[in-house]
């Protein structure tokens, strides 16, 4: 069982830091080894879950998702109401997700989601965070200067539209409704799925471009 | 603890490196499946990350982020007694055991969504806070693990949301399972920055109620 000890953890932290090689590849390496020839993971397995999970885990699951809340208001109500509910409809719920929320962008609300103080991210519907959510970076200054933030990634926002940003502190998770584009009347859920991008997901794009992501 | 994960406001940067790819080695994603795949027996979430959070500022960062997670699984495996320091630094187990089974991609995608986790619980005490109460965060810091950001200390918010109880991370973090109300609190950026770029952007947080009282 763990100590649950702060003291004592961080005195491992620092005993591993000392003794591991410097390189991360030989230190996941020794976690690998160490798993497998105690029989608690399969070399195959491993690999199994990479393929797996670039395969069939990330954005595109948020992409249909929205998609049909553009498309169906019923949808649409469910997925507001209790969005951890509303993917089960595609089976697209798991890891860090039962707590999922939508927020929806309007023409006066730009949302952003941020994890301050780890990186907790709606993996289940969006795959792999992308390695600028992780980083220093955009933990540090999303939440002090989003407007700056969102230049970065090449959004201007007028003055009236006010930035809400959601910081993930618990095991809520956020996850964005991009507007609908104008243009797009008359499409199918899998003709808007396909422009729908994951940084829009995540905040980081506001306007979607007709041409597929 | 006021330990290099709060990182929310912090200053000096740098820009955001916009076109990064999700993984830049290998190994990478090797450790997330690893992670995925295996943890150390008892630990909560919350354990682990506290786990990351003891790490010595200069070393939190530093190195990247998925050699965090590694080094912290190493560190919880430890302290589990699950594995010893010398085999951590020796790179295999001093005696080896029956393999595990190969599980498939099928057998992975359904343990993925069986990693779905319910942190809601019932709780007798009624919610000592509604929609609409403003708030005030707690400015003490609190000894061990928690989840007020920083930047967030002594801060007056609004709830907009209440969510039921919920785990409360810093119990977790001590191998507790106590349910505390949860709250959505917006803050004014101009309430929490003296220099916002727009005063009446808000910033959301989802707060416990031990966190919080009233102005």
């Amino acid at each position: 069982m763990p100590s649950f000890d702060t003291k004592k953890i961080g005195e491992i932290h620092r005993e591993l830091h000392s003794h591991l090689p410097s390189d991360p590849a030989l230190r996941v390496k020794a976690l690998e080894s160490l798993l497998v020839e105690k029989g608690l993971v399969a070399q195959e397995s491993i690999d199994n879950w990479i393929e797996m999970y670039a395969e069939r885990i990330g954005p595109k699951r948020g992409a249909q998702v929205i998609a049909r809340a553009w498309c169906d208001p019923d949808y649409y109500a469910r997925l507001m109401e209790d969005a951890g509910q509303a993917i089960k409809d595609f089976g697209y719920e798991g890891h860090a997700t039962e707590h999922l929320k939508a927020v929806q962008n309007t023409a006066f609300v730009h949302n952003l989601v941020v994890c301050t103080l780890c990186s907790c991210y709606p993996f289940s519907v969006l795959g792999m965070s992308p390695i600028w959510y992780r980083s220093a970076a955009y933990r540090a200054r999303a939440v002090k200067e989003p407007r700056a933030v969102l230049a970065e990634f090449g959004v201007t926002l007028p003055e009236a539209v006010k930035v809400r940003v959601w910081d993930s502190t618990a095991e809520l998770r956020y996850l964005v409704v991009p507007e609908r584009p104008r243009g797009t009347e008359g499409w199918s859920e899998a003709q808007l799925a396909a422009i729908i991008t994951r940084d829009s997901m995540i905040g980081t794009q506001r306007d979607l471009s007709l041409e597929p992501a | 603890m006021d330990g290099p994960q709060d990182l929310g406001g912090k200053e000096s940067f740098g820009p955001i490196e916009v076109d990064a790819p999700d993984y830049r080695e290998d190994w990478e994603a090797r450790q997330w499946a690893l992670s995925k795949l295996s943890s150390a027996p008892g630990v909560t979430i919350d354990w682990f990350r506290h786990g990351i959070e003891t790490m010595a500022p200069s070393v939190y960062l530093s190195v990247p982020y998925f050699q965090k997670w590694n080094v912290n699984n190493l560190a919880l495996a430890v302290d589990a007694g699950q594995f010893t320091l010398e085999e951590c630094v020796a790179g295999h187990a001093a005696e080896r055991a029956a393999p595990a089974p190969v599980l498939s991609k099928d057998d992975l995608e359904e343990m993925q969504r069986g990693m779905a986790a319910d942190f809601s619980r019932p709780v007798e005490a009624p919610p000592g806070f509604a929609v609409g109460d403003q708030v005030r965060t707690e400015a003490r810091l609190r000894p061990g693990h928690s989840r007020l950001p920083g930047y967030a200390r002594g801060a007056e918010g609004v709830i907009t949301a209440h969510h039921g109880a919920h785990l409360f991370a810093d119990e977790g973090a001590r191998g507790l399972h106590v349910a505390e109300h949860l709250y959505t609190v917006e803050f004014r950026a101009g309430d929490l920055w003296a220099d916002a770029e727009g005063p009446d952007d808000t910033v959301c947080i989802d707060l416990w109620e031990p966190y919080l009282e009233r102005p």
